[in-house]
């Protein structure tokens, strides 16, 4: 058996398809052009090639993108009335400020700045409640982009044994949760778990997102099971002295022999994360016109 | 039910809720004016009433203040909402309970999320919630962190725990899910939709049942020795009884929580608790002197 293999890239462009349409409309029929905030502190290269992707992809939808880059010794109270400035910009849906920002700066401060109806990323603890309680919010965009696969994959996940490996507050919870609405039997595992293989092999839908390459051997797999792998480890590569190779928490070639899906590394979860953050910031714009959200760009 | 204070099988409420209610009286002893409990009760509840007469007794155990409100049943979301506000800003307020249910023509959501976070010992505010799951879980919502407190006095240890919970609301089974998770647990949650309850819960060294439904756990679901936390409670002709058949299921597990006088009388006592966690706060947050 082999698996079919979960092609994030050509799904995350289709999501901006669909998004691009959409901001068009909104353009047409309501003079609307949903705008995305991005905050850079500091001149970390890493950062700057995420923001510049996440520029040209939101220009690529049509979207407004305001860019602001601070130097790092920026003084906290400097980027908080930048982040209130925003708050209060009719013309901003959406706010990120990219981490890790600098050590004077603490990140869940600055995430509690921004509007939680502009919080694109979903990280503040109120989208966190919201979300956990089971209201409307803003949902992090790496398990929003996971979850947008499964429903892809699956259609209807109702009864489904799902285990999320890793319980990280950025993904592993908010994952649960969002398979917990779906109406999946949710077990989230992690590294205190007595017996981690036999809890993973349970699963219809296993999540593995703990950065430990290769950690998820065939065996850990129910035959027949959606595999979505989280994690991303940079190795030197093998055979090419001097450059380096992605690799997820689960092992591909085993999973492959075992599973009914997965999602490769590179090339699966990843192009999700901006398509879900763009994603968001048009279900911003629409709630904060009182208009229609996107249907299937949401939790 | 009979034995209940003498069969060692029973996780009984009393002695847990005993000590958290005598260190927060030595808590409040030491602080000197720590400000008022307020509830507000919109019209006219009987339902409520016993509620509120055991968080006043708790108070009054622990030297709390505890300053009953009843608003008439006609008052409006905006007013609730006003009344609500100056109280986030009464420094003499120190947290504020809004018993439920409310008229429907108010909507609780909204103004559980209008009381501050610092003064929400009920812990039902999003950002409250918001901060359990990011695993700052001292102000928890009073059920959920009941029982939790019952499952830390059997003694065993949370890490690597199998916790089961039956049933996923929004106050008591999914932050229990978190806070036990944050302590090391591998918690499964499982509810309506769930194809085989029982063969999560067989597997299961503690079991947490909240879902409201009488005799829903018999004994063939629970593993020997494992801990049963009964959270439901149900008035049926035989009385109130919980979602466990106590009696059978006593036999198998190593504990388990009468109903009534198990969980119960803790979520009271946390309630407490919860009241001088925002006392701590408000100081940090400086504002009190």
């Amino acid at each position: 058996m082999s698996a079919a293999v979960i092609d994030g890239k050509a799904f995350a462009a289709n999501v901006r398809g669909q998004i691009a349409e959409h901001v068009q409309r909104l353009k047409d029929e309501n003079g609307i052009t949903p705008g995305l905030a991005v905050i850079l502190v500091g001149e970390d290269p890493a950062s700057e090639v995420y923001v510049a992707a996440k520029h040209k992809q939101t220009v690529e939808v049509g979207m407004a993108s305001f860019e602001h880059k601070l130097p790092a010794d920026v003084p906290e109270a400097e980027l908080f009335a930048l982040i209130d400035q925003l708050n209060a910009d009719p013309t901003v849906h959406g706010i990120l400020c990219q981490f890790p920002v600098p050590d004077h700066l603490n990140e869940r401060d600055v995430v509690a700045r921004i509007d939680p109806a502009k919080d694109v990323d979903g990280l503040s603890v109120v989208n966190a409640g919201l979300l956990a309680s089971g209201e409307q919010g803003l949902v992090s965009c790496t398990p929003l982009g996971c979850l947008m696969l499964l429903r892809d994959q699956l259609g209807n996940m109702s009864g489904k044994e799902a285990v999320v490996i890793g319980r990280s507050n950025l993904f592993g919870k908010p994952m649960g949760q969002l398979l917990l609405k779906e109406n999946c039997t949710v077990t989230i595992a992690h590294s205190r778990t007595a017996d981690l293989p036999e809890v993973s092999r349970r699963a219809d839908i296993l999540v593995a997102a703990v950065g430990r390459a290769e950690m998820v051997k065939g065996d850990w797999i129910k035959p027949g099971a959606t595999v979505i792998d989280v994690g991303i480890t940079r190795i030197p590569h093998p055979d090419k002295p001097g450059k380096t190779k992605l690799l997820g928490d689960v092992d591909y070639a085993e999973a492959t022999q075992v599973a009914a899906a997965v999602t490769p590394v590179p090339g699966g979860v990843g192009p999700m994360t901006i398509a879900c953050l763009l994603a968001n910031t048009l279900t911003a714009c629409c709630r904060a016109h009182g208009l229609t959200e996107p249907a299937g760009l949401t939790a | 039910m009979k034995h209940v204070n003498d069969d060692p099988r029973f996780l009984r409420g009393a002695p847990v809720r005993q000590q958290i209610l005598s260190d927060v009286a030595s808590y409040v002893a030491k602080a000197g004016r720590v400000g008022r409990l307020v509830s507000i009760m919109i019209g006219d509840t009987p339902e409520v009433a016993v509620y509120i007469r055991g968080q006043a007794r708790a108070a009054d155990q622990v030297g709390l203040p505890f300053d009953q409100q009843v608003w008439p049943g006609d008052i409006t979301q905006d007013e609730c909402k006003r009344r609500i506000q100056a109280m986030n800003d009464d420094s003499d307020v120190l947290g504020i309970i809004l018993q439920r249910p409310v008229p429907a023509h108010i909507n609780v959501r909204s103004l559980q999320s209008a009381i501050h976070p610092l003064k929400d010992v009920e812990g039902m505010n999003p950002a409250s919630v918001g901060n359990i799951i990011y695993n700052d879980v001292a102000l928890a919502p009073c059920t959920a962190a009941a029982a939790v407190e019952l499952i830390r006095a059997t003694g065993l240890p949370m890490e690597g725990l199998e916790v089961v919970m039956i049933g996923h609301s929004e106050i008591v089974g999914k932050p229990a899910a978190m806070m036990l998770m944050a302590e090391g647990a591998t918690v499964t949650v499982c509810h309506h939709m769930t194809r085989s309850v029982a063969m999560h819960s067989r597997r299961a060294d503690v079991v947490v049942v909240a879902v409201g439904k009488a005799h829903l756990v018999g004994a063939d679901m629970i593993k020997p020795g494992a801990a049963v936390i009964d959270i439901g409670i149900n008035q049926t002709e035989d009385g109130i009884v919980g979602d466990v058949e106590t009696d059978a299921v006593k036999e198998i597990a190593g504990w388990v929580t009468p109903v009534p006088g198990g969980v119960g009388p803790v979520t009271v006592a946390i309630l407490m608790r919860n009241a001088i966690v925002a006392h701590q706060r408000q100081m940090a947050a400086g504002w009190l002197d």
